[in-house]
């Protein structure tokens, strides 16, 4: 059986949420060229030092706009993220000066994916 | 034209009803039968689809149709619709045109030559000759005119001419007579009513001249005819069949005058020829017969080479080249499907049973004729010819049923069940004794009862019927024996294996299904004895064996709930505990969002506790009887085990094994005394070490059922010792290793069930812990915590991870292996990946036992059944496994040979990553 890696290219658009005094985005991110990248556990590569969202507020901001836990960040608001640190990655996404973020991001889905389309039957 | 019959699994199909899984996703087998017409007999073969979850069977039948159900009416070269023409032309290829020409030219009135109405007649005509003579350009007056109508009216009765294989009753069968290139093909009009005095032509000379006048017309090409042998058979008694000159249409009809000119009358004539619609009463009688006359043209035609394949030579395997001319004519063409259905309504009855016998070739492996039969209404019509006296009729009936139930178009199905075709099918079942339709019938309701929604009416029709008149005397169970009489077996005809497909399909309904079919009288019974039948005589690859070991696993499935009086047998100790679970188990609906985690942990506490009191039942004696189980009961009486295991140990099959391993699974399930007997009688049995040699299947689900039964079964400390002692390295062995998948690349759900019985195994339990460290397993468990892509392997994994970390005399050795503490933490992302699937919880390992689902229902991958398991792969040296029953060496065992860790980072951990909220 043969597991093809699907990679799709997506653009998310996150509308920031206000919690106080601060402006939320509803995810975690994880990742960056001052990391260890075999820590990543959703890196295919495990010396891909990108970002990547490790985890999602269910119902926030990132969630609603879809973006999904082990997407990698490519560009934040068309700035590449694909060689940062995690600071700066950090800082990309949290301006306070802007309410929306806009993220192009890679998405692989390994054999589930391929089971979904080849297979093509639903699962209960 | 071998016809061909197949059988298709259909989708989310037969799967392990698992004793973990809830009732809905009981794993079905859904097969499907497709049938080509008059393809009662097959070999079958499989072949498997693409996409692994077709399978199909494919079967290549030496019967042939005994009926020509072509239909020789004209056709136009390029209708109105555009469909083109049949490749090949004629070598009348300009008169095909100036006929064309006319046609259009006339509209409507085309079809009211003599020709079209002649697709239902099939008079002969005895002016052809002379007009033959005057028209010459229309030489399709000659085939019209033609026509077997004094042929063998055997096969000719039909509605649908054949005009293959015309045969002059004179000489049947004698070759010489036989005049292939006479023009069976054309259209037959019929005015005479039937055997109504004809004029009849002498059969011989006149169609003689035909013949020789007109060779150049047929031009044989490959259509692989065949004869059919069962038309020289016994079973061709109907009456009409005698008759020369039968007419099929018309006969009800009256001035035959103008008629008997009419078919005779040249083309150019045609729109006169009828009267049409001048005279009312032809007007009638064509609407009502016709339809297509009034822009049939707008009807899709029939596809020209499966209208011309259902014609079947049947003379002794000689091919009529006039198939091959019809086929090649682009003038004549095949009737289109309103004109087919309307015959299905005909008033004489061949016309009916051919006309139904070329619906099942039309919808043969073509989803858009079915659809397309259905929105014409044909359904209700053929169901209402089930109940047809005639078995001629309803046979075929049944066998366009067959086809059109069968595929994935739901529509079709619920069109069959919405005019009551189920009791009517039930009702035949009953009635005929003819194997070849109780076998359409039982096929009909295999292929419904793929569809969810007609499981429940299936049942509540035809359980008791198919049991009584299917399963129990083919199953060799006897209800009272005779003394003198010796046991029979099984026999494992087709009836027997489609109706146990259905019986396996609607046993997957849900608890009002598997109560209906627990208390089907005998069904348990015959389906045992069936089975045993098998595993006496070493028969047990077999697809009925398959059928009827799922059926028993579906059945087997919350046996401890669901069986009238189970609460008698709850085990007492599972009772105390508050909250500990008889009543409150999942209904249907909650699956995958269990209760309060609390609960959960209680519930499964108690059954950890239970475990240890396990110890006792190995000194339990088995209840004694009084008198011999029955029924239901016999499911989980302690002496299935060894049926089971004799499946286990003998089938190659898949399937078999997956559902015998699934059987114990469920069996093993559960709070009760049997469930505690059966776990004991695996063992006493020497069940264990069959399961665990099976876990070296090739097969996946083969795998995952094992690993879930090894699960239940440790529930039971003593086999809870001994699997943890003895199959650790067969299930470490399928857990994938790092980045690499092992080379089995088991799913996800079988990687997660194999996780959580080893989760199972080594709580409470710091030997099995110790032996799990022995067989290596730490480095795969931590390289799947940490890399998995997978959120429920990882989780399962780090579930076995803390428990491992929880025994604290392991620590020391763990450490000199070189691991610490941070391999035997969770990831941090490792909870919010559980939700990534949309199954929370689903594959927690602190649910239940015996209520957490099975991970993952599991779908059979079809190619499975293509690689059968070898057992030759799985050299498990048996008597190095006997010792199972004795553990005196195992801590010698556990000791020697310490796992060779090379982790990379083993002794340099960098700390966590960070993760930072935005």
């Amino acid at each position: 059986e043969t597991l093809v890696k699907l990679v799709s290219q997506q653009r998310i658009e996150i509308q920031k949420l206000r919690q106080g005094n601060n402006l939320i985005l509803g995810f975690s991110i994880g990742g960056g060229i001052d990391q260890d990248p075999g820590q990543n556990p959703f890196s295919e590569d495990k010396t891909d030092k990108g970002i990547y969202v490790t985890r999602i507020t269910p119902g926030g901001p990132a969630d609603v706009a879809g973006l999904m836990m082990g997407d990698k960040i490519m560009q934040v608001n068309g700035w590449d993220m694909t060689m940062v640190t995690h600071d700066k990655a950090r800082k990309r996404l949290t301006k306070k000066n802007e309410d929306v973020v806009r993220l192009l991001v890679t998405r692989k889905s390994l054999e589930e994916a391929v089971k979904q389309s080849m297979g093509g039957f639903p699962r209960p | 034209m071998p016809a061909e019959v197949k059988q298709e699994q259909s989708p989310s199909n037969a799967t392990s009803l698992a004793m973990m899984q809830e009732p809905q996703e009981v794993v079905e087998e859904t097969v499907t039968i497709e049938e080509d017409p008059g393809t009662p007999t097959s070999h079958v073969s499989v072949v498997t689809s693409d996409d692994g979850t077709t399978r199909r069977t494919e079967t290549k039948v030496t019967k042939m149709v005994k009926t020509v159900t072509t239909r020789t009416v004209r056709q136009v070269p390029l209708g109105p619709d555009g469909l083109p023409l049949p490749e090949g032309s004629s070598p009348l290829g300009s008169y095909t045109d100036s006929i064309d020409r006319r046609y259009m030219k006339n509209g409507n009135d085309r079809f009211i030559t003599p020709q079209a109405t002649s697709t239902l007649t099939r008079s002969y005509n005895n002016s052809y000759n002379d007009s033959y003579g005057e028209t010459p350009e229309s030489q399709y007056v000659r085939h019209y005119g033609l026509h077997d109508g004094y042929a063998d009216l055997t096969d000719n009765y039909g509605s649908l001419s054949r005009g293959v294989n015309f045969r002059p009753p004179r000489y049947p069968y004698l070759p010489n007579s036989y005049r292939p290139e006479n023009s069976y093909t054309l259209p037959i009009r019929k005015d005479d009513y039937g055997h109504v005095a004809q004029p009849q032509v002498p059969m011989g000379s006149s169609t003689v001249d035909l013949n020789r006048s007109q060779p150049e017309r047929f031009q044989p090409e490959p259509y692989g005819l065949e004869d059919d042998r069962r038309s020289l058979g016994p079973e061709e008694e109907e009456p009409y069949e005698l008759e020369p000159d039968y007419s099929t249409a018309n006969r009800r009809t009256l001035p035959g005058a103008n008629r008997g000119r009419t078919h005779r009358e040249p083309l150019r004539d045609g729109p006169r020829i009828r009267g049409y619609p001048d005279d009312p009463i032809e007007a009638e009688l064509i609407d009502e017969r016709h339809p297509y006359i009034h822009g049939m043209y707008s009807a899709p035609l029939a596809q020209p080479e499966r209208g011309s394949m259902a014609s079947l030579d049947r003379m002794g395997g000689r091919r009529s080249p006039s198939i091959d001319s019809i086929r090649k004519d682009p003038r004549w063409r095949d009737p289109d499907l309103p004109e087919v259905i309307a015959m299905l309504g005909h008033p004489i009855d061949p016309v009916k049973s051919n006309a139904a016998a070329y619906l099942q070739h039309l919808c043969y492996e073509n989803d858009k004729i079915k659809k397309d039969v259905r929105q014409l209404k044909g359904i209700p019509v053929l169901v209402g010819l089930l109940d047809h006296p005639k078995s001629e009729v309803h046979r075929k009936a049944c066998g366009a049923l067959r086809n059109i139930s069968y595929g994935k178009d739901n529509d079709n199905k619920v069109a069959i069940k919405n005019c009551d075709g189920i009791p009517a099918l039930v009702r035949l079942l009953r009635k005929t004794n003819d194997m070849e339709v109780r076998e359409l019938i039982t096929g009909t309701l295999w292929n419904l009862s793929s569809y969810e929604p007609l499981k429940m009416v299936i049942i509540n029709h035809g359980l008791q019927t198919m049991t009584n008149e299917v399963i129990i005397p083919h199953s060799g169970w006897e209800h009272e024996p005779n003394e003198d009489s010796k046991p029979r077996d099984a026999e494992w005809t087709t009836v027997f294996k489609n109706t146990s497909g259905c019986l396996r399909n609607v046993s997957s309904d849900g608890a009002e299904a598997r109560r209906r079919l627990r208390e089907c009288d005998g069904l348990v019974d015959a389906l045992l004895h069936a089975l045993q039948s098998a595993a006496g005589k070493k028969d047990m690859d077999n697809k009925s064996v398959e059928n009827c070991v799922c059926i028993m696993r579906n059945l087997s499935y919350h046996v401890h709930k669901e069986v009238p009086g189970a609460e008698k047998f709850q085990d007492p100790s599972a009772l105390q505990a508050p909250g500990s679970v008889g009543p409150q188990r999942k209904k249907k609906d909650d699956a995958g969002c269990f209760g309060g985690k609390k609960a959960k942990e209680e519930w499964f506490n108690q059954g950890r506790k239970n475990g240890e009191n396990d110890k006792n039942y190995d000194t339990l004696d088995l209840p004694k009887r009084t008198e011999p189980s029955k029924g239901f009961e016999l499911l989980y009486q302690p002496e299935v085990v060894r049926l089971y295991l004799s499946l286990l140990t003998e089938s190659q099959n898949y399937n078999t094994l997956e559902a015998a391993a699934g059987a114990l699974q469920n069996l093993s399930a559960g709070q009760w005394t049997w469930s505690n007997y059966i776990r004991a009688t695996v063992r006493k049995e020497k069940g264990l070490p069959i399961l665990v040699e099976l876990l070296r299947s090739d097969s996946d689900k083969v795998v995952r059922a094992v690993a879930i039964a090894l699960r239940n079964l440790s529930i039971d400390r003593r086999n809870k010792d001994l699997i943890g002692s003895y199959a650790m390295r067969d299930l470490v062995s399928n857990l994938p290793s790092g980045q690499q998948r092992p080379a089995k690349n088991l799913e996800e759900d079988t990687v997660v069930a194999i996780l959580n019985t080893i989760h199972e195994i080594v709580t409470d339990s710091s030997e099995n812990a110790r032996s799990l460290i022995q067989a290596q397993a730490i480095e795969k468990l931590v390289a799947i915590n940490r890399t998995s892509q997978s959120a429920r392997e990882t989780k399962a994994a780090s579930h076995v991870l803390q428990t491992v970390w929880s025994y604290k005399d392991l620590r020391n050795a763990l450490t000199k292996d070189g691991w610490n503490k941070s391999h035997f933490q969770p990831t941090v992302t490792a909870t919010p990946k559980a939700t990534k699937n949309g199954k929370p919880g689903y594959d927690d390992t602190t649910l239940p036992l015996m209520e957490k689902n099975q991970d993952g229902y599991s779908t059979i991958d079809q190619r499975d059944k293509d690689c059968k398991y070898k057992a030759s792969d799985v050299s498990v040296d048996l008597t190095e496994r006997e010792p199972l029953k004795n553990d005196t060496n195992r801590k010698h065992y556990i000791r020697s040979n310490r796992p060779a860790v090379s982790l990379v980072d083993a002794c340099d951990v960098k700390p966590q990553p960070v993760d930072s909220w935005v």
